[in-house]
């Protein structure tokens, strides 16, 4: 039984552009953001999901925590439809949009840990050992009474890992976590997310497009483009089936740039 | 109950964010204070050429003044979350962030901002009404209290319904719609006078569509020992629950709103 089902997922949305001519006429176009997605992931994998910009792997994410409720198709998420149950739903999931802060801007990271265990309704007991264990697992100690504006964007980062894992979420979407972060940052924030993946069995799905990223954590990938599914298996049989549309120089570098594949993707599928 | 201590815990933490900067905040609040109290002053000028309007003396007018100012900006105060910061939210896409919690959608928008200047406000407010109170020679009861409390929580309830109008409109629109400025804002205008000054048009849309009239004037003039229209006691005492009902309904809008929400780019 897996615990996330997806099948046949479509979400389009109608988008105003503007004419060339004329102050106000707007010409409504559909996009398609999902034609027919469909997937399973088991409990406790951690799965890469990548595509290049606009590919849907946002909308998706925004489906499966509920956000979104999609034209057709059907989602299920430990039993239950994310739109349908919302609440419910999302009390078991974690959201980390990469671009997004859920903390609050201007006081000490503490009073926003303290206000999201309010709005979780997390035991005061189970919040102290989980803070515990994050704060050192993240090494926030020392930021735990510096307010979020005055982190640089690594400490963030980890701050808002923490903040959306308090409640310990069976579920993580991470939404572009390592986004704009340094080596080290990055090198940390991966050996979190493998630490949290198999010590509380917490199933990831991580959306990027850093292939080290997916290199490092990922035993599965699944790849997005123009809304469908392209490919759904291990890193190493996708470069393997895609190995010669890479450029030579691609070849020396352990995990090639993706962008190369996916062109090579688009190219034999005629998108 | 969990609800509340949630709502109380927030507006905790607004109004400490807000803090974070003094300089800015202690800045900001006198010029509202100026503003606000610019504008009374400008009002007991106006309320000074005349004998009465209507049957209504200057302390009555001031006293109307002032429950309008009170229960708007305390409105604005405490419910900023819904009365300014939710077009931004949705043009953001920060909805989504809120959208992902398990709480309902409306409470987490209203814990979202406070707007703790607008004490200078309110502060004009209640010296309007005292001033109001004084002139007119309200003599205060335990109902008359009771009942000046009454008209302003449901006061707060209409204002945050009115301004619900907005948020569902933003929704669909993305932008923010000024078309229902004219009900918020431009009832707080109109309504800090008694409707029986107005146009049979202008009444029927303060007392039907946005009831100020039933939730701040009956009362108010019930208190000022003037009934409105006639009105027995009673009627004072219920018609505020009007600001109940328009809340109800333009909730209810809301959530269908809700529905159609549609985020933004990543």
């Amino acid at each position: 039984m897996s615990y996330i089902t997806v099948e046949h997922l479509r979400k389009t949305f109608t988008v105003r552009k503007k004419k060339d001519r004329g102050f106000l006429a707007r010409e409504k176009t559909t996009v398609e953001a999902l034609k027919d997605v469909s997937f399973t992931v088991k409990q406790g994998e951690l799965v890469g999901y990548i595509g290049p910009n606009g590919a849907g792997k946002s909308t998706t994410v925004k489906v499966l925590s509920g956000i979104l409720t999609p034209d057709s198709g059907a989602v299920r998420i430990g039993g239950r439809v994310p739109w349908l149950e919302r609440k419910e739903h999302v009390r078991r999931i974690g959201v980390v949009f990469g671009q997004r802060t859920q903390l609050w801007w201007d006081v000490p990271l503490l009073d926003s840990y303290d206000l999201l265990r309010e709005i979780y309704r997390v035991p005061e007991a189970d919040f102290r050992r989980r803070m515990n264990e994050l704060s050192e697992a993240l090494d926030l100690g020392s930021l735990l009474r510096t307010p979020l504006r005055q982190l640089s964007l690594g400490q963030r980062m980890r701050a808002e890992l923490c903040g959306s894992l308090l409640h310990c979420p069976e579920l993580l979407f991470l939404d572009e976590p390592t986004i704009g972060l340094d080596a080290v940052s990055k090198l940390a924030l991966r050996d979190f997310l493998q630490w949290e993946n198999r010590e509380k069995g917490t199933t990831i799905l991580l959306t990027t497009h850093d292939m080290e990223d997916i290199a490092a954590l990922c035993r599965r990938v699944m790849v997005l483009g123009h809304g469908s599914k392209l490919f759904d298996g291990a890193l190493e049989d996708l470069y393997a089936r895609y190995r010669n549309a890479l450029p030579v120089q691609e070849l020396t570098v352990q995990y090639p740039n993706i962008d190369h594949v996916i062109a090579a993707m688009y190219q034999e599928l005629g998108l | 109950m969990n609800t509340i201590r949630l709502y109380c815990r927030s507006m905790g933490l607004q109004i400490r964010s807000q803090l974070q900067y003094p300089a800015s905040f202690l800045m900001q609040t006198l010029a509202q204070l100026v503003m606000e109290g610019g504008e009374f002053m400008a009002l007991m000028l106006v309320i000074d050429r005349f004998d009465r309007l209507n049957q209504w003396m200057p302390g009555d007018l001031f006293f109307f003044y002032g429950l309008m100012s009170v229960t708007f900006y305390l409105t604005e105060c405490f419910g900023r979350g819904i009365t300014g910061a939710f077009p931004y939210m949705i043009r953001t896409g920060q909805l989504d962030t809120l959208l992902v919690r398990p709480r309902g959608v409306l409470i987490q928008v209203f814990c979202s901002a406070a707007d703790p200047r607008r004490i200078a406000c309110i502060a004009v407010g209640v010296a309007s009404m005292v001033l109001g109170s004084i002139q007119a020679r309200i003599a205060w009861s335990l109902p008359k209290a009771l009942l000046l409390l009454e008209s302003i929580a449901f006061g707060f309830l209409l204002i945050l319904g009115l301004f619900l109008i907005e948020a569902s409109l933003v929704i669909w629109s993305v932008k923010s719609v000024e078309l229902t400025n004219t009900l918020t804002y431009g009832g707080r205008s109109a309504c800090d006078y008694p409707i029986d000054i107005y146009p049979r048009p202008l009444r029927i849309l303060f007392t039907v569509v946005a009831p100020f009239a039933l939730v701040l004037h009956v009362p108010a003039a019930w208190i000022l020992g003037k009934p409105l229209y006639g009105w027995p006691a009673w009627a004072a005492f219920l018609c505020p629950l009007a600001g109940a009902v328009s809340f109800g309904l333009f909730y209810a809008l809301f959530r269908r709103a809700l529905r159609h929400y549609r985020s933004t780019g990543s």
